[in-house]
């Protein structure tokens, strides 16, 4: 089963996307992470597969950890989970730096399991 | 279930994969002229007239063309002349997708039709702002689009009440905010009552009760809400040209008198009536 890191400073975000890996029988989520600093440590302690990603984050916000993170563990993919994604230039940006995909919040369930699925 | 341009739409449905995507965009970005660089393409200004405006715009917050403008350089007819030339040759992504050969013209055409009944939801509508206020056009959209996100998000009957401009930001159960700013700034609110906030969280996190659900997490999804209206917002400002930033959403309590605007500022209030008796409030402060 892959391990998924959720990183969002909402916690209710964190809890639906927990709720959605956890129920979909192929992930399991490792934490929640509140920032992109702690996204890094925690990276690093759970060894994830896969990292859902808010962008917009106080601290060290989601394409700041996505450059670092992209660097620090060639492994890990990253999916950033965003109501930004729909501005092209972030867009383009998170692609740029690595991220796999970007889902557009608000998200319904099976378009994250179908995202995670095709990794 | 947002607004987005059409490539994130393509990637998000698989239609095209990530490396396509960043393809087509980088042929965009090496077809696509910048206004200086059309200017140039066309002959009406040298690459030491762009030097000279770059330099200007450090000092005026002014788009390069207006600049040019100004400095007699360009004639108005030019610099229309100009704007038309880069409309005319604007590759567009879909485009872009077909000349890399991941989308034939066909596909494209019916992709095009499926995008545009997902953003259908998004479209304006009109709505009055009080005269005088600065980039009005976006500020309507905000108010829209805060209304299409109650319906579309939160699943809520509610009518509105005409816009209007108010100097004390009434006081309510709680008010999340997110500052925007770029091209244009505003301190985004929504206040909600009690009753409101327990609505906007059941939506947000899909139950059917909240009554065992902490103040904190209830807090949380009104701050989240404003965070998927204000990316939206975002998106679609980029879409009209306008390049918007938000900061992460934060809540104030207002005390029981509500927050006077503050001096040199002007505040926009957009009722919003949800169920019997529960209200919101979108406000919008900013400068004047």
């Amino acid at each position: 089963m892959k391990k998924v890191l959720v990183v969002d400073d909402s916690l209710s975000v964190g809890r639906q996307l927990e709720k959605i890996i956890n129920d979909s029988g192929d992930f399991t989520c490792v934490g929640h992470a509140k920032n992109g600093a702690e996204a890094i440590k925690m990276n690093h302690t759970e060894n994830p597969d896969i990292i859902c990603m808010d962008m917009n984050m106080p601290g060290m916000d989601g394409l700041t950890a996505l450059r670092s993170l992209t660097v620090l563990d060639k492994e890990v993919q990253v999916v950033m989970v965003t109501s930004l994604g729909g501005a092209g230039d972030k867009f383009t940006e998170a692609l740029r730096l690595g991220a796999k995909n970007v889902i557009s919040k608000p998200f319904e369930a099976d378009t994250v399991l179908q995202t995670l699925r095709k990794l | 279930m947002a607004v987005k341009f059409f490539g994130q739409f393509l990637v998000e449905k698989g239609i095209v994969s990530r490396e396509a995507i960043l393809s087509a965009i980088d042929l965009q970005e090496l077809k696509n002229l910048k206004f200086g660089e059309t200017a140039v393409s066309m002959g009406y200004i040298t690459q030491a007239d762009i030097n000279r405006a770059h330099k200007a715009q450090f000092s005026k917050d002014m788009k390069l063309g207006d600049i040019l403008l100004e400095e007699g350089i360009l004639s108005e007819k030019q610099l229309q002349e100009i704007i038309t030339r880069q409309k005319e040759t604007h590759l567009y992504i879909g485009e872009a997708l077909v000349l890399v050969g991941s989308l034939t013209s066909e596909m494209l055409q019916q992709h095009l039709k499926e995008f545009k009944l997902d953003q259908a939801p998004y479209l304006s509508d009109r709505i009055e702002l009080p005269a005088g206020v600065a980039n009005g056009n976006l500020w309507e959209m905000t108010a829209d689009l805060t209304y299409k996100m109650i319906t579309r998000v939160l699943g809520l009957q509610f009518r509105t009440e005409p816009c209007r401009m108010v100097t004390t930001l009434e006081s309510n159960f709680m008010m999340a905010a997110m500052d925007l700013s770029g091209d244009a700034e505003a301190r985004y609110i929504l206040s909600v009552s009690a009753g409101a906030q327990k609505m906007v969280a059941k939506a947000i996190l899909h139950e059917e009760s909240v009554e065992h659900e902490s103040a904190e997490i209830l807090e949380d999804t009104v701050m989240e809400f404003i965070n998927v209206v204000c990316g939206n917002v975002v998106a679609k400002a980029s879409q009209m040209g306008k390049v918007v930033n938000i900061n992460p959403p934060a809540t104030i309590r207002p005390p029981a008198a509500g927050l006077p605007v503050p001096q040199g500022h002007i505040a926009l209030c957009f009722p919003i009536h949800v169920g019997e008796d529960e209200k919101m409030e979108l406000l919008l402060l900013m400068r004047q």
